[in-house]
């Protein structure tokens, strides 16, 4: 991307003020814009432009769309397939009906039994996937793809490669040092996983899309804690009892970062 | 770089199964619950910004509700938002293409020297202070029929970029284009907007 920008100050102007130059490219844009006054103006233009966009109102979603949409899902699909066969079955007696009532309840029952294994399976699955990328952290030269303490680093590093990134609070007040981002791979999707030191132990972070439920439990030696928020589920592995992980949860709930400024 | 229309409109129809409904519909209801209804309203801002009309939206979110309902089986888990809105903007230049707005542009109604102009046209050169000045009076109302008046590949990218906040991969996800395309669409339909607002007088 940024070969196609170098010699194209209006594209590179609107990547920067879109907030998608990496961070090396857009502290090297900074340093132009402070030096060169023609491009300052066409940046200050361009804000400009995007404030007057931004103050359009929106439009307001018809109260009762949502009512509509919904009674019409939910009306039985016409049945095109087989409508001949519907009419023949029911002509007969009784008993078929019970029968197909039963076979129905009975797919629901099983259906819905083998849904809550299936999840819980998936559930045990994402931890011991997490914990594994805990330990393959460990075991590389260092946890993380991007070292950096600076939390307006780490976080357009993650949005640069993920569909959705976390926010990344800075929690070494509360003594979890942040040490960097790495992305994991779970299931088959790529995640964000932020990585904190807190005295000699490393902490790893895994953000997961949200409303999966990770018990908390242990696996290998590692203490596992998991809670969630709107945006994602939170998957916190580290060999720190589980004491303490709860105030790493804690902190990083009550953690509320300042919005990211473009 | 260039797309006349619609565009994957159809594939979510080939992926639709019908067979065992009740269970089937059970589970395909909680999973429209999930993916695409959180983001109905987001869903009907595009659609009204893309034709500019509420009883077009209303229209094309009801039908996209429908295929995304249908389609919930493609879902790959991966971007609920993008994959919703996706549907939403197909199922909009769907219904460009079949009822041609008048009011709607499309970069392909602009004769060719017009397209080249708008979209390869000279960086930089022509736009100067006055236009800064000219743009801090514009109100919303001017915005707004600046805006109207984009080729609507320039708005719905200038749309999803400023009022949904999208970046730019999801921009190009939804928009199906590369980024590339999108980042020189933006930076193209920004121009013209300021062109527009400036010449408003």
């Amino acid at each position: 991307m940024i070969d196609l920008l170098k010699d194209n100050d209006e594209l590179l102007l609107n990547a920067y003020c879109d907030g998608e130059l990496d961070p090396a490219s857009a502290s090297e844009f900074e340093r132009r814009l402070s030096s060169d006054t023609a491009l300052r103006a066409r940046y200050d233009r361009l804000l400009n432009l995007r404030r007057a966009v931004c103050s359009v109102p929106e439009p307001e979603m018809p109260a009762g769309l949502q009512a509509r949409i919904l009674s019409r899902l939910d009306q039985p699909r016409p049945e095109t397939d087989q409508p001949s066969h519907v009419g023949a079955l029911r002509r007969r007696n009784w008993s078929y009906r019970a029968l197909a009532a039963a076979a129905v309840f009975g797919a629901v029952i099983s259906s819905s039994v083998m849904m809550t294994m299936e999840q819980y399976a998936r559930r045990e699955n994402v931890a011991s996937e997490v914990v594994a990328g805990h330990i393959r952290g460990l075991l590389a030269p260092q946890p993380y793809d991007i070292a950096s303490s600076d939390r307006h680093t780490v976080k357009p590093w993650f949005t640069g490669r993920l569909p959705s990134s976390p926010q990344v609070p800075d929690l070494s007040a509360q003594g979890f040092t942040l040490l960097g981002g790495r992305v994991d791979v779970i299931g088959r999707d790529p995640v964000a996983t932020i990585v904190y030191k807190h005295a000699a132990h490393t902490i790893s972070l895994t953000t997961l899309r949200a409303s999966q439920s990770v018990p908390d439990q242990a696996i290998a030696g590692y203490n596992v804690r998991s809670w969630s928020d709107p945006d994602f589920t939170y998957v916190a592995v580290s060999d720190l009892p589980s004491a303490d992980l709860a105030a790493f949860e804690r902190a990083f709930s009550a953690s509320t970062p300042a919005p990211e400024i473009k | 770089m260039l797309e006349g229309g619609p565009e994957g409109s159809d594939q979510l129809s080939c992926q639709q199964r019908i067979s065992v409904p009740v269970v089937q519909n059970t589970d395909e209801r909680a999973a429209f619950d999930e993916v695409f209804l959180p983001h109905l309203s987001e869903a009907y801002r595009l659609a009204h910004w893309i034709t500019g009309n509420a009883s077009d939206a209303e229209d094309i979110v009801q039908e996209a509700a429908i295929r995304a309902f249908r389609g919930i089986k493609t879902f790959g888990a991966v971007n609920a938002r993008a994959w919703s809105l996706t549907i939403v903007r197909n199922t909009a230049f769907s219904w460009l293409a079949k009822n041609k707005p008048k009011t709607v542009v499309f970069l392909n109604d602009l004769s060719e020297a017009e397209r080249q102009q708008v979209e390869y046209g000279p960086h930089g050169a022509g736009i100067e202070t006055p236009e800064q000045i000219a743009l801090a009076k514009a109100d919303a109302e001017e915005v707004q029929k600046a805006l109207a008046r984009l080729p609507v590949q320039f708005r719905e990218v200038i749309v999803l970029r400023e009022m949904n906040e999208m970046n730019y991969r999801d921009i190009a996800e939804i928009t199906n284009v590369p980024i590339g395309t999108v980042m020189s669409r933006l930076s193209r339909g920004r121009r013209l907007l300021s062109a527009l607002l400036r010449g408003r007088e």
